[in-house]
């Protein structure tokens, strides 16, 4: 997942996970109920509708205001939520999910199944995800708390779509299914539930009281498990400003901020009332080449722009929160390949390398062109560094920066005239190849790879994990080794909070406000 | 029908053009800027079909000139559309914004105007003196810092370190008069400072310019106290340059508090324009610009007529 411009955001760094591991793991007192919990954040959301959402500020919402069937749990795994079991045929055509009963919705009406099949059918049609789906079959609902997904083939990551914390697939009332995308009345059965929400200015949500705890888990668990609301309120006050969120912090106007800058958090931290959390991974940041324009489309020349990176001269420069990860998982995710594969395609820094590669695709000092933007400042920073780093290596290049939104759009939709530009993806590190498939082909432009396309039908075909895994990196071999990507590092965000607030997760995820409360 | 009345509505009619201009000029150079709105409504992960299917959807695949066209009509039935992306209509947005801008602006320069005022008639009173240096000091200094820059300082000082004001957000005036004053405030006094700064340069050569002249010469010959001689005589006849420098301000701090509204997180018209530029949000932005040229012709038009109060010799018929 890319980051996206604010509204959506302007979220410097915000991808799409982010927020909530936000205390260390040291509170040890019963919480106590009650209070309001103000949040210093970048912007405020376009949309609070699930299926169509796929930018933090809007997900920070979403996740405390909406759930889904199944969910990640701590350790990224599937665990259920809304539904008490999932389970998958022998041939993975079918899966059936029984739901928990006594679930409500914040109207005071009790999920069912047909409010699940109204879901998935709404989320088919509105929802830029639905391309997921089109193995579905058709839907069955045998009674108010069964609901069986028959799939036209054998799926066996169906389960892993369905968790995908952006475009989450939340469950809405059965009324809402007719109504478009962001049409709909914000109704869901999680802890909150919208209060006030003033554009551009403020959003709050308060207490579901009648929330449906999962007691069926003995404690809270990743984006599932049992999630106990213990604050009255939490309102989002939409702070563009990074020092002013910190002004905030320090004056007691807000007791979370997000998104604090690197070279700002001695702010937060010289005060001893408050204190500094950094969650990591959230992200991996990637340099993009296009494939299919110019010099890039010669594998040789993005070969030698791989060979001629070096990593670190690049995380020096951006300062932040960044770790070294040659691969397209997160460690500890099921996907990650761990330390002894070899993955010679990263931080080369061989100029003599890319020098050769150079001339033996004829290379005649052609125009490189980099496209960058100047809303996020790490990634102009990064192709400067990258610029120079080509320069020393034999290429004649040139920057252009624009904004976010035309640098994102040319990279989705294959416009203007570039050969490499920068973004961050988030999510896809831990969700693993069936998300990653359309950003790989998409972003790069990849066309005519018959080696990775052959790879992903190994994998989609793979009953067994140890399989996919063998897929996944023939994937990565062909999308990092062939240089239609290079892998800069993993990186992470800081978040800035109050002492007075407590309730602790390590777990990286999207803002989760069950479990926090104030002293 | 009495000149003002016909002057209103000349002017009225004048606008007609420039509105249409300005409108115009709006929606071709959004429409020429490279990035596409369907591409951020659809998502990152969006394939080019649902792409397409979102540009259908908001009617952005039809001709340039047809979206122009029917963009108009709607305008003609007062329908300024609806905003791609915050599922609400232009007209919606702009007026849950416009009183934040108008309370900033409205605030700085019932600031402005005294505090400007005055020193650039002190400046022009006490000519080539240290008053007079002092005041021109303080005003180049006020025409020179950049806003934002001050306005990091300022939060610094007086809402962390001495807690007077809040760092951002705002309220409203019907929900707590005393807590919008508080937190208007300061933004406003930050606003005001390039405000203060260009008022009281022009109000001093404005009244420099009465002070040289011969009637000034005469009132003093016959007496009359030198108070009444700067607030009757000289500030009387420097009005006019004043006024128009009131108008210019009203206009320039309505245009020009994006900055102030980013660093306070007030939620104004001036971060709506921003973000939906960023957007690509075509009707929001076209809209904005469309009613910010009606209120521009419309200061402009005050001033007009404030002329004829502040200097009798000045008609329309």
């Amino acid at each position: 997942m890319m980051v996206q411009p604010t509204r959506r955001s302007i979220l410097l760094g915000g991808v799409a996970l982010g927020a909530s591991g936000l205390l260390p793991p040291a509170y040890a007192q019963t919480p106590s109920k009650g209070g309001t919990l103000i949040y210093a954040t970048v912007s405020g959301p376009g949309t609070l509708d699930p299926h169509v959402s796929s930018s933090l500020v809007e997900l920070e919402v979403i996740h405390n205001v909406f759930e889904g069937l199944v969910a990640l749990d701590h350790a990224n795994a599937t665990k259920t939520m809304l539904a008490s079991t999932a389970t998958a045929s022998a041939d993975s055509k079918t899966y059936t999910f029984v739901l928990r009963r006594g679930v409500k919705f914040h109207t005071g009406a009790e999920m069912t199944s047909a409010d699940v099949k109204a879901s998935f059918e709404r989320y088919q049609r509105v929802s830029p995800n639905a391309e997921n789906f089109s193995v579905v079959d058709h839907y069955e609902t045998p009674d108010p708390y069964t609901f069986v997904v028959h799939l036209k083939a054998p799926n066996y990551v169906f389960l892993d779509i369905l968790k995908s914390p952006i475009f989450p697939l939340m469950i809405l009332p059965a009324s809402e299914s007719a109504k478009p995308a962001r049409g709909i009345d914000i109704v869901g059965t999680g802890p909150f539930a919208l209060g006030e929400w003033v554009k551009d200015g403020h959003l709050t949500i308060k207490r579901f009281d009648g929330y449906a705890v999962d007691m069926s888990s003995p404690g809270r668990d990743g984006y599932a498990g049992r999630k106990i609301a213990y604050l009255d309120a939490v309102r989002f006050n939409f702070i563009p400003e990074a020092s002013t969120r910190i002004a905030a912090l320090q004056t007691g106007e807000a007791q979370l901020a997000s998104n604090i800058p690197s070279e700002l958090r001695h702010q937060v931290e010289s005060q001893s009332k408050l204190a500094i959390h950094e969650v990591f991974p959230v992200g991996g940041s990637y340099i993009i080449l296009n494939s299919q324009y110019g010099l890039t489309s010669n594998v040789l020349i993005r070969q030698a722009v791989a060979a001629a990176i070096n990593i670190s001269d690049i995380t020096d420069a951006t300062g932040g929160l960044n770790k070294p990860n040659p691969w397209m998982s997160f460690p500890n995710t099921p996907y990650y390949l761990g330390t002894t594969t070899p993955t010679p395609w990263y931080n080369q820094n061989n100029p003599a390398k890319a020098a050769a590669l150079l001339k033996q695709a004829g290379y005649n000092n052609e125009k490189i062109i980099i496209e960058t933007n100047d809303n996020y400042d790490w990634m102009k920073t990064t192709m400067l560094v990258v610029q120079a780093q080509l320069q020393a290596a034999g290429m004649n290049v040139d920057v252009r920066v624009v904004d976010w939104t035309t640098n994102a759009a040319d990279m989705q939709e294959h416009t203007g005239q570039w050969n490499l530009s920068t973004t961050l993806f988030g999510p896809d590190h831990i969700l693993g190849p069936q998300e990653w498939r359309p950003l790989l082909y998409g972003f790069p432009n990849i066309k005519g790879n018959t080696a990775l396309d052959d790879a992903y039908a190994a994998f989609f075909a793979s009953p067994g994990l140890d399989a996919r895994r063998a897929a996944w990196l023939t994937i990565q071999q062909q999308v990092l080794g062939g240089g239609y990507m290079v892998k800069i590092a993993d990186s992470g965000r800081l978040f800035g909070y109050a002492k007075t607030l407590h309730g602790q997760t390590d777990y990286p995820g999207i803002l989760q406000l069950w479990g926090l409360s104030l002293a | 029908m009495t000149p003002a009345i016909r002057l209103i509505l000349i002017k009225l009619l004048q606008a007609v053009p420039v509105v249409l201009i300005v409108s115009i000029l709006a929606f071709l150079v959004l429409n020429l800027l490279p990035g596409d709105p369907a591409v951020i409504i659809a998502g990152d992960q969006a394939t080019p079909a649902a792409i397409e299917a979102v540009r259908h959807s908001l009617g952005l695949d039809r001709p340039f000139i047809v979206q122009l066209g029917i963009w108009f009509l709607h305008i003609v039935h007062g329908n300024f559309g609806n905003s791609l992306v915050l599922n609400q209509t232009v007209a919606s947005a702009m007026l849950q914004r416009l009183p934040v801008t108008l309370s900033l602006a409205g605030l700085s320069l019932a600031i402005t105007l005294p505090i400007g005022i005055g020193l650039g008639s002190l400046a022009a009173y006490y000519r080539g003196s240290w008053i007079d240096s002092s005041v021109m000091t303080v005003a180049l200094v006020g025409v020179s810092v950049p806003s934002f820059w001050v306005a990091g300082l300022a939060v610094a000082l007086f809402s962390v370190v001495l807690g007077w004001f809040p760092s951002s957000g705002y309220v409203p005036f019907a929900q707590n008069p005393a807590q919008w004053l508080r937190a208007l405030l300061l933004p406003s006094i930050i606003l005001s400072l390039f405000e203060i700064g260009f008022l009281s340069r022009m109000t001093r050569s404005a009244m420099l310019d009465v002070f040289g002249q011969d009637f000034i010469r005469t009132a003093r010959s016959k007496g009359i106290s030198e108070w009444r001689i700067v607030s009757k005589h000289a500030f009387r006849n420097a009005l006019v340059m004043v006024i128009t420098a009131t108008g210019i301000l009203l206009s320039a701090a309505i245009g020009g508090s994006v900055v102030i509204e980013q660093v306070f997180a007030l939620p104004g018209v001036g971060r709506l324009v921003v973000e939906g530029i960023l957007a690509r949000d075509y009707p929001l932005v076209q809209g904005v610009m469309l009613i910010y040229g009606l209120t521009f012709v419309l200061i402009n038009l005050i001033v007009d007529l404030a002329y004829s109060f502040a200097d009798p010799r000045v008609r329309y018929d």
